[in-house]
């Protein structure tokens, strides 16, 4: 990654009815910071989703602390942050999901259109990856997932990790999209 | 948010009046979806034209609405998508969930054909 060419900080108080405004907000500083190289349609599509299912996942889990957020636009790709010190992501005790055949990637949660794993980098801190399925011509409907926040996010971006720091209670999502 | 424009012997035609649907009026999404699907016992071609912002906790709402139909041996087809819109259903696969169309005549024709 090379040197970061231009840095927003926002700060979100988790209120549903100023998501909208804090998305327009976010996407309007990134359009007009991309660099020429950036495929801004597509860039500025992704952003959009990712940016919406971070502040839904703040309104929803944050509680009573803020949401920071942190655009960070390098020559080479953009990066998205986002920090708060509500409840920790279910995956920081990872013991009830079903281990696959790597000893640190487990299945978060799958249906015949995708599957979503979380891979342990290190202690507490995940990647996630996706992989999509397969099925025949009739889909059974009813099998379905209804959760989409980390998968929309894990299919729109490079690469997308949470950590979670236990000495200062935060959660961080990255989000990173290449140029 | 959902208002009835148009009904046929097999479908209803249903638009949606909201520019944002997330997880501040899903429930009552899906309610709405739900009970004029009990009302009109009829396939829904759901006209979404008037929607601009939309997240996961809408695409969970209209995915449950969708099982609720297929017990009823009904549909929810959508139409009128903006391009990101379509794009996000498309990201996470839903497109092969939901038949898609871009004007309600064209669903009304498919669906007359079902």
């Amino acid at each position: 990654m090379q040197n970061c060419a231009d840095k927003l900080g926002f700060e979100f108080d988790n209120s549903a009815e100023k998501l909208v405004g804090s998305l327009e907000y976010m996407l309007e500083h990134i359009a007009g910071n991309l660099p020429a190289r950036a495929d801004a349609e597509d860039i500025l599509f992704k952003s959009k989703v990712i940016i919406t299912e971070l502040l839904t996942n703040g309104i929803k889990h944050a509680g009573n602390s803020n949401t920071w957020f942190e655009i960070e636009i390098y020559p080479d790709c953009l990066v998205i942050r986002k920090n708060d010190k509500g409840t920790p992501l279910y995956l920081v005790d990872p013991d009830h999901l079903p281990k696959v055949a790597d000893e640190n990637k487990k299945l978060i949660s799958a249906d015949m259109l995708n599957s979503l794993y979380a891979i342990w980098e290190s202690e507490n801190h995940i990647r996630f990856a996706s992989e999509e399925g397969s099925f025949d011509e009739v889909l059974p409907v009813e099998q379905v997932m209804e959760h989409f926040g980390i998968l929309i996010i894990t299919c729109s971006s490079d690469e997308f990790t949470y950590t979670y720091d236990r000495l200062s209670y935060t959660n961080t999502f990255r989000v990173q999209l290449l140029f | 948010m959902i208002t009835v424009s148009n009904e046929g012997p097999k479908f209803v035609i249903a638009d949606v009046t909201i520019t944002e649907a997330n997880l501040s009026n899903s429930d009552q999404f899906k309610a709405e979806l739900v009970s004029l699907l009990d009302q009109h016992k009829k396939i829904i071609i759901l006209d979404l034209q008037e929607l601009k912002y939309v997240d996961s906790a809408f695409l969970g709402a209209l995915v449950s609405a969708l099982k609720y139909a297929i017990s009823l041996k009904l549909d929810i087809v959508l139409v009128g998508l903006r391009n990101d819109i379509r794009d996000l259903i498309k990201l996470i696969r839903l497109d092969k969930v939901f038949k898609i169309y871009n004007y309600a005549e064209e669903a009304q024709f498919a669906v007359n054909k079902f």
